[in-house]
């Protein structure tokens, strides 16, 4: 029989045992739930107030609802005019909430008016009703006076807006991908490499390591496990990645940059890298404990290593991408995962680089998990208390 | 043929093996006996590549063992261990796959097995929810149900209650009926007479005998003498110092003597003490041969003494 068929075999256990547990159910159903609440909640509870509501006692004057349109977008807001009979039924309307405020200027333009509100004054409507009822005002007075009206209408230009740097809808977009990427790469390092990490001690605890090492080598045992709990965690990745697009897309929350795919294939290759050499660590040092209450403390280097890469990333590459730190990061191994997808977020890393740090990436986890292995096959078979890697390394079968 | 020819392993100064050599034919049970600590399952991690060996090989018809031969053996570790949450029949054709059954075959295999071992209503059930004796059955299924050629079982009796022993010794006797080569590990050292044909017994990491059970035997010069004389108490032996009592029960005594005694004599000498009731003229048991043999002789050759090995 083919070691990949044995490999394969060991990971389709996985593959089975593991998707069909309802705590893995459980924690796919939950994070999607999750991630399209974060998108549908907002939208159901503020959708609405993104757009104010003004209701005008009738009889006013003819430009009123321009004049307020126009006032509204100088500010960037949407607003909505709705027109009453009369001041009691405006009235009514605000305490029952249809409208945000009234406003009431008498049709000829001889009073400011008043602006109600049910309870608390809301800026924005403020400006916007004083700003329309003011500009009207005036230009009837100086209309009265017979200014020139070509002069009158150039008064009333607002100075045109400009940025040094405009940051455009897709900035915002490509630095969020870029830090839920990070958490992401975190969360499956931890999650799914914490599953090899328990289930090489389970194996080991219920002795059933014995059996299958009678016909699968250590090497082919820690490989196939890896790659099973991987293919899960890739699987709940997609899941994710999936709902928060079409959660983002239907609520029109923002709208997706076109370097969303590439991003995307980054966030998958450096996960599934950063998940492989983490996992394979993690999984190894399992095999050194002998109960599962050892789990944490023999994981302690391995999950210091990846706290400390994460920080790097999220605090010294975000706010310096193109940085010494940042391309040093680079090029280790255990930072790479975090550090090279934010940069690719953020445009600042070549494709020359992209590649190195991917083959520095696979060459670690090659040398990690042919080291692993051995340590794994000389220590996965021994019981009570922990044990040293030297030891290990020592009495594995070639 | 199974054949571990000079087998030694050290972990550290201690010595679990020191040139174990023994063989093993198909279609015959062999008992491996010895006290703890004398190397038993350090050889049988030894066949399975578990243990690396510092000396010696171990030969599957004639040729060394590799992970291709190992698919065609079964084995049942001493410390038992199966997946808890994975379901029965999943996990017996798990193990058959990983022996090199395709899924379906592996499927049918355990199914049938299971049904043999009065498991089939099981099948669906978690190991953890069964009881500690059907969990062993279902270890033994996972060692049985790829047809291995060989089957290589630690302590595969300890722990089961009668009716497990019979379902085992039946299992072991039909599969050494059809071929099998069977080896196990065992201190019950009345049921291993009774279910092998062969034993081999280790001491200190060596063999320090193999063989047919009733070679051994005759081979033995202990012979047992059990004569009954009524009304004697045993007085017709007195002011005979050639002889070994090793039971004396009022008109029953049990002697040692060696196969080359005078029975003839003895014979005369009781009938003439009273009735004779009783005279039986027996091989050592297995017990005694086993005692005698893990003992160390006297003339000393060099052994060091054997230690615990870690598991």
């Amino acid at each position: 029989m083919s070691r990949w068929r044995s490999v394969w075999l060991v990971a389709k256990r996985e593959i089975l045992e593991r998707g069909r547990s309802r705590g893995f159910l459980f924690s796919v159903a939950f994070t999607t739930l999750l991630v399209i609440g974060s998108f549908v909640v907002p939208t159901l509870l503020f959708g609405d107030k993104d757009t104010k509501t003004i209701g005008v006692v009738q009889p006013a004057p003819p430009d009123l609802d321009t004049a307020l349109t126009a006032t509204a977008g100088r500010v960037d807001q949407k607003i909505s005019v709705v027109p009453y009979d009369d001041a009691g039924a405006a009235q009514a309307a605000l305490s029952e909430g249809h409208v945000d405020a009234v406003l009431a200027v008498p049709a000829d333009l001889t009073a400011a008016g008043t602006l109600h509100f049910a309870k608390e004054p809301d800026q924005a409507i403020t400006q916007i009703a004083s700003g329309a009822v003011v500009s009207l005002r005036v230009q009837q007075v100086l209309t009265d006076a017979n200014v020139d009206q070509a002069a009158l209408t150039a008064a009333q230009q607002v100075p045109t807006v400009q940025s040094l740097d405009p940051q455009t809808e897709a900035d915002q977009a490509r630095f969020l991908f870029a830090n839920i990427g990070a958490v992401l790469i975190l969360i499956g390092i931890f999650s799914f490499g914490f599953t090899v990490l328990t289930g090489v001690i389970e194996e080991k605890q219920s002795r059933v390591v014995e059996v299958v090492l009678s016909t699968v080598r250590p090497r082919d045992l820690l490989m196939g496990k890896v790659l099973g709990i991987g293919i899960l965690g890739l699987v709940q990745l997609l899941v994710f990645v999936v709902a928060a697009m079409a959660a983002a897309t239907l609520t029109r929350r923002f709208t997706l940059p076109e370097t969303t795919p590439g991003a995307i294939l980054m966030l998958t290759i450096w996960f599934v890298l950063g998940y492989a050499l983490y996992s394979t660590a993690l999984g190894f040092l399992g095999a050194l404990a002998s109960r599962l209450e050892e789990a944490s403390n023999a994981s302690t280097p391995v999950t210091m290593i990846a706290m400390v890469s994460y920080f790097v990333a999220i605090f010294a590459v975000i706010n310096d991408p193109s940085g010494i730190v940042a391309r040093i990061a680079t090029f280790i191994p255990a930072s790479a995962p975090f550090v090279v997808p934010l940069r690719a977020a953020f445009d600042a890393i070549s494709p020359v680089e992209i590649v190195i740090s991917i083959v520095i990436t696979v060459a670690a986890i090659w040398v990690l998990f042919t080291i692993g292995a051995r340590v794994y096959a000389g220590a996965v078979l021994q019981t009570g208390g922990r044990m040293k890697i030297r030891d290990a390394w020592r009495s594995a079968v070639g | 043929m199974l054949e571990i020819d000079d087998l030694a392993k050290r972990y550290g100064s201690v010595v679990a093996l020191d040139g174990a050599t023994f063989t093993a034919r198909p279609g015959r049970i062999v008992g491996f006996l010895g006290p703890n600590g004398a190397g038993k399952t350090t050889t049988m991690r030894c066949i399975f590549g578990l243990v690396e060996a510092d000396r010696g090989q171990v030969r599957w018809k004639g040729g060394p063992v590799d992970r291709e031969t190992r698919l065609r053996f079964g084995y049942m570790p001493e410390q038992r261990g199966l997946y808890p949450r994975m379901r029965v029949l999943e996990q017996v054709s798990y193990f058959a796959q990983q022996h090199g059954l395709t899924a379906r075959a592996a499927d049918d295999a355990g199914r049938r097995w299971l049904d043999r071992m009065g498991l089939a209503d099981r099948a669906k059930s978690k190991l953890e929810e069964l009881s500690h004796g059907n969990q062993q059955r279902v270890q033994l299924t996972v060692a049985l149900a790829h047809e291995p050629e060989l089957l290589v079982l630690d302590e595969p009796f300890s722990g089961l209650d009668p009716l497990g022993i019979a379902t085992m010794t039946e299992v072991l006797q039909d599969r050494a009926r059809s071929g099998v080569g069977v080896v196990f590990s065992s201190h019950q050292l009345d049921l291993v007479e009774d279910v092998c044909e062969d034993v081999v017994i280790i001491a200190r990491g060596r063999v320090v005998a193999a063989g047919a059970i009733e070679e051994l035997k005759s081979r033995s010069g202990r012979r047992h003498l059990e004569v009954e004389v009524v009304g004697s108490d045993g007085t017709w032996l007195d002011g005979d110092g050639s002889l070994t009592v090793l039971e004396h029960d009022r008109d029953r005594v049990k002697l040692l003597v060696s196969d080359s005694v005078d029975l003839d004599a003895l014979l005369q000498r009781a009938r003439a003490a009273g009735e004779v009731r009783t005279f039986a003229y027996q091989p050592p048991k297995l017990s005694e041969l086993f005692m005698e043999a893990v003992t160390p002789s006297s003339d000393g050759d060099g052994a060091e003494p054997a230690a615990e090995v870690p598991s």
